[in-house]
């Protein structure tokens, strides 16, 4: 696929996020007096969708919207009310607009029968009902001449032609300056297809004034390229500042080829002729052209020169306000140029090269820090430090790069929860906190998903329909919060709903008859909700496509887990249920703390770390110690891996908090601080719980990152076990 | 040398080449036994050392070096087949090994007794692997070749280093997943 349309791909999806925002807000507040600006803005990014795509030459995309547009600029003008049907009846153009994108995307010509049928169906729904008016409508507004090809062509519109046109003159010293034209023509040639090419030779002299070593040609070319404008103008670079080259792009409008035969020296006739002969212009449409404005010049005459916009007003083929409307609007976009023009486009694999390299650049640097310090030279160890303080700088930046916000992400979520409340029948606002909350562009591309499975779950099964809430005494529109806030250097992700909650004791049994629990064991109030969590839980057994409904929240764990993050849930039976998302800043570079057990070095994420105090050893039998006065419960690491050697006899406690709690890690040796790459391990490990990713160290060792929550759990599970076959063993 | 570069260039060409050709060996020793990968699995060969231990794993798997920045896992083959863990002698070492699973490709170092050579097998030499008694199981075989009159076991390293089969392994072996699995 060419860079042109990768970028068209990219800006309509965009563009269409932009229009679908606006449009869910009309579908709210039809009667709002403030929405013309809205309806503006929507119409605009419909308008820049079409316009692109005919840049790109994608037609199918083009013929769409340009029949979307039609009603859109009705509606604009007010000739048709704002309503919550026409509003979902674009909604649902986006979608199919959004398909259609899709197809270019596959690089397929044309979409699939199936899709192309749906965009017939939508847009038969769409003239019948919104542009139906309009043919019966007093003023000869451009629409009615869209709806019969033929007139259109006449009208003020586009001229209908899949191909470029070049005029070019060139200059009389193009010879003497070593230039042939020929090759030009041949160079444009390689471009696409010269469908027709006529030579203009009328500045030709008489025989005996010419100087053969002039030029006196010019040529009008047809041109079928997929190249962009500004490829047509490089073919003419060299003598650019030496020829009169002018270039219509695809479809241009009927005035344009007007002003460029005004604006040639030849004889406007003849060159209307040579465009007709070229192809470039029907019959029709140079004498529908001409002859208005012959009829217009006498009138004009007396002040001004006529102006082509004036006589397309006067004829009524454009109307006023349109006319003032694309000024209006050109202004505008002038204003959104200037904003954009502080952002640059990225690809996101650079981005991604950059910071790999950043992060080699971080292991490099610990080992020349180590063998500085190895060398005991106090020059190299202050210039290798300078340098790592300028390698943490660089990082940091570089990770920024990467940093978007969410409200991107949760914008998303308004059509859904519309979409599927609408189709259960539920009133249901969506409140967004946190929007500008920011987190790596990895992290935001994973989240998606699991995110769009609880919200499909709150809408679904959490809020309750709206008789049920009425008699409950609630509020009959449910709401659904999604929150995000960074919290020690996580961030976290709420999905709220205010409905029913879950259903303990439905989750109980459904639990026992998939032999998930054993229908005498006693669990607490929360192991019940953590059920749902379970494999197996669920009644589907597909594990692809989450976004769909019915597939488990096994998945959704999962999903989260391999972004080292956490899920949890809290549900009040009758108020509702809070999933909380806990996930990694980065996935890529964090500040760590070195500890050693045994022989291996492990990480700690830095920002989960509070202190370190020594392990007063003396009569410690039970896991938990008095940290000022506070149980400290702690895990020894050496226990928990198995490590065959015996404790040092000095040992310190690594006080960490997680989710608003504390717990103490205890191991042998401190080492500090240590900026931690991170290196995936490879999929075998995918089911290790408790190691979260590995770095590399300067020495070259690797050292495992260590997962602190997941190893209290692991701790706490398997100490619960031992305790439970100890009493089971006393029992028999 | 170049012939060997060539062929791993085209991995399409190899394939190929691989029915009718005679393909490329490298034979190993693990406990006191004669194995054979295909040439073309094996990215490289380095010295063991520089292991850093993963806990809660199963014991077959060894831990993971630091390859040119990447951190790959080091199988113990021996253990893997069921059989006591290797002991680290003089020369032992990691066979690089390059699979693809589920489309993503990955390294994975096997420890090894000794690298012995890299030998020549013709189609025609390669017998299928026996039903029973060779006390591996018959899928982690790809064939049977015939070297110098001895059997050799062509392993299928495929199966034998999957990484989804390990994992499931490691979940297995878990005391906590167990003890998950039995609540």
């Amino acid at each position: 696929m060419d860079e042109l349309t990768s970028v068209f791909i990219q800006e309509s999806r965009e563009q269409l996020a932009e229009m679908e925002a606006g449009l869910l807000v009309l579908e709210q507040s039809p009667d709002d007096p403030g929405n013309g600006e809205l309806i503006n803005a929507i119409f605009r990014a419909a308008h820049t969708v079409k316009g692109a795509s005919g840049v790109v030459e994608c037609h199918f995309i083009e013929n769409f919207m340009h029949k979307v547009e039609n009603v859109l600029d009705r509606l604009r003008n007010g000739e048709i009310p704002v309503s919550g049907g026409l509003a979902s009846l674009l909604l649902k153009c986006g979608d199919h607009l959004t398909t259609l994108i899709g197809v270019l995307e596959a690089g397929l010509p044309e979409p699939a029968p199936a899709d192309q049928a749906t965009g017939d169906a939508l847009l038969a729904e769409l003239s019948e009902r919104y542009l139906a008016s309009a043919a019966a409508g007093d003023t000869a507004v451009s629409l009615r001449d869209s709806e019969s090809g033929e007139v259109m062509a006449s009208g003020g519109g586009i001229v209908v032609t899949d191909s470029w046109h070049i005029s070019v003159r060139f200059g009389r010293d193009v010879l003497r300056g070593g230039m042939d034209p020929l090759s030009f023509l041949r160079f444009l040639g390689s471009l696409g297809e010269i469908l027709a090419i006529e030579t203009i030779s009328d500045a030709m002299p008489a025989a005996a004034e010419m100087d053969p070593e002039s030029c006196y040609l010019g040529f009008e070319i047809r041109l079928q390229t997929r190249a962009s404008k500004a490829d047509i103008e490089r073919v003419f670079d060299f003598v650019r500042e030496d020829c009169e080259l002018r270039i219509l792009p695809p479809n241009s409008k009927l005035t344009d080829y007007l002003k460029l035969i005004e604006a040639l020296p030849e004889d406007d006739m003849r060159l209307g002729e040579i465009l007709v002969r070229s192809g470039a212009l029907t019959q029709a449409e140079l004498d529908e052209g001409l002859n208005a404005q012959r009829d217009e010049a006498p009138l004009a005459s007396a002040d001004n020169p006529p102006h082509i916009g004036e006589i397309l007003v006067d004829n009524k083929v454009v109307q006023k306000e349109l006319v003032d409307a694309a000024v209006g609007k050109q202004s505008r976009i002038q204003d959104k140029k200037a904003v954009e023009a502080r952002l640059i486009r990225v690809q996101a694999d650079k981005l991604d090269q950059l910071i790999d390299l950043v992060g080699e650049m971080v292991i490099a640097g610990a080992s020349a820090n180590l063998l500085a310090r190895r060398s005991g030279k106090a020059e190299l160890v202050e210039s290798t430090s300078v340098l790592s303080r300028l390698v943490e700088s660089i990082r940091d930046a570089a990770l920024q790069l990467r940093m978007v916000q969410i409200g991107e992400t949760f914008n998303r979520f308004n059509r859904v929860v519309r979409d599927v409340a609408k189709e259960l029948g539920k009133e249901i606002d969506l409140v967004i906190n946190g929007a500008d909350t920011e987190l790596d562009k990895s992290v935001v591309e994973k989240i998606g998903d699991p995110l769009m499975h609880l919200v499909r779950n709150s809408v679904d099964h959490g809020i309750e329909a709206a008789s049920v809430r009425a008699q409950n005494g609630k509020n009959v529109r449910g709401q659904i919060e999604l929150n995000a806030f960074h919290d020690s250097g996580s961030i976290v992700i709420q999905v709220r709903d205010d409905g029913g909650g879950l259903p303990k004791s439905k989750i109980r049994s459904k639990a026992i008859e998939r032999g998930l629990i054993q229908a005498e064991q006693s669990l607490s109030d929360q192991d019940v909700i953590n059920l749902i969590f379970e494999p197996g839980f669920s009644t589907a057994d597909q594990v692809t496509n989450i976004s769909g409904r019915g597939v488990g929240m096994d998945v959704v764990r999962r999903n989260i887990q391999s972004l080292r993050g956490s899920i949890d849930v809290s549900s009040e039976e009758g108020i509702g249920t809070t999933f909380t998302i806990r996930l990694p800043l980065t996935l890529a570079i964090i500040d760590g703390f070195l500890v050693g057990v045994g022989r291996a070095a492990y990480v700690i994420p830095l920002d989960m770390v509070v202190e370190c105090i020594e392990l007063d050893s003396h009569g410690v039998d039970r896991d938990f110690l008095n940290l000022r006065g506070e149980v400290l419960p702690f895990i020894r690491l050496r226990a928990l891996f198995e490590l065959p050697d015996d404790a040092p006899p000095r040992e310190n406690v690594v006080v960490v908090h997680y989710g608003g709690q504390k717990a103490g890690i205890v191991v042998d040796q401190l080492m500090g601080e240590f900026q931690t790459v991170i290196k995936p391990l490879s999929s075998m490990f995918s089911h290790l719980r408790g190691i979260g990713g590995s770095t590399i160290l300067g020495t070259g060792d690797v050292a495992l990152i260590l997962d602190v929550q997941a190893l209290v759990q692991r701790n706490s599970r398997i100490e619960e076990k031992t305790l439970n076959q100890a009493s089971l063993a006393r029992a028999s | 040398m170049g012939q060997l570069v060539q062929r791993q260039s085209g991995a399409a060409d190899a394939a190929l080449a691989a029915t009718a050709a005679p393909q490329q060996y490298l034979t190993f020793s693990l406990a006191g036994e004669m194995f054979a990968v295909a040439i073309l699995n094996v990215k490289e060969i380095i010295e063991f050392g520089n292991l850093t231990e993963i806990p809660m794993t199963p014991p077959f798997i060894r831990g993971v070096i630091n390859l040119r920045g990447a951190v790959v896992p080091v199988i113990d083959l021996a253990s893997r087949f069921g059989g006591k863990p290797a002991s680290v002698a003089r020369r032992t070492c990691i066979v690089i090994v390059e699979l693809e699973e589920d489309d993503v490709k990955h390294d994975i170092g096997v420890m090894v007794d000794a690298v012995s050579e890299v030998l020549e097998v013709a189609r025609s030499d390669i017998e299928p692997p026996p039903a029973f008694g060779a006390r591996i199981r018959a899928d982690f075989i790809s064939g049977m070749g015939k070297i110098n009159g001895k059997f050799v076991i062509i392993l299928n390293v495929a199966k034998a280093l999957s990484a989804s089969e390990i994992a499931q392994l490691t979940k297995l072996g878990d005391p906590d997943n167990a003890s998950e699995a039995s609540a």
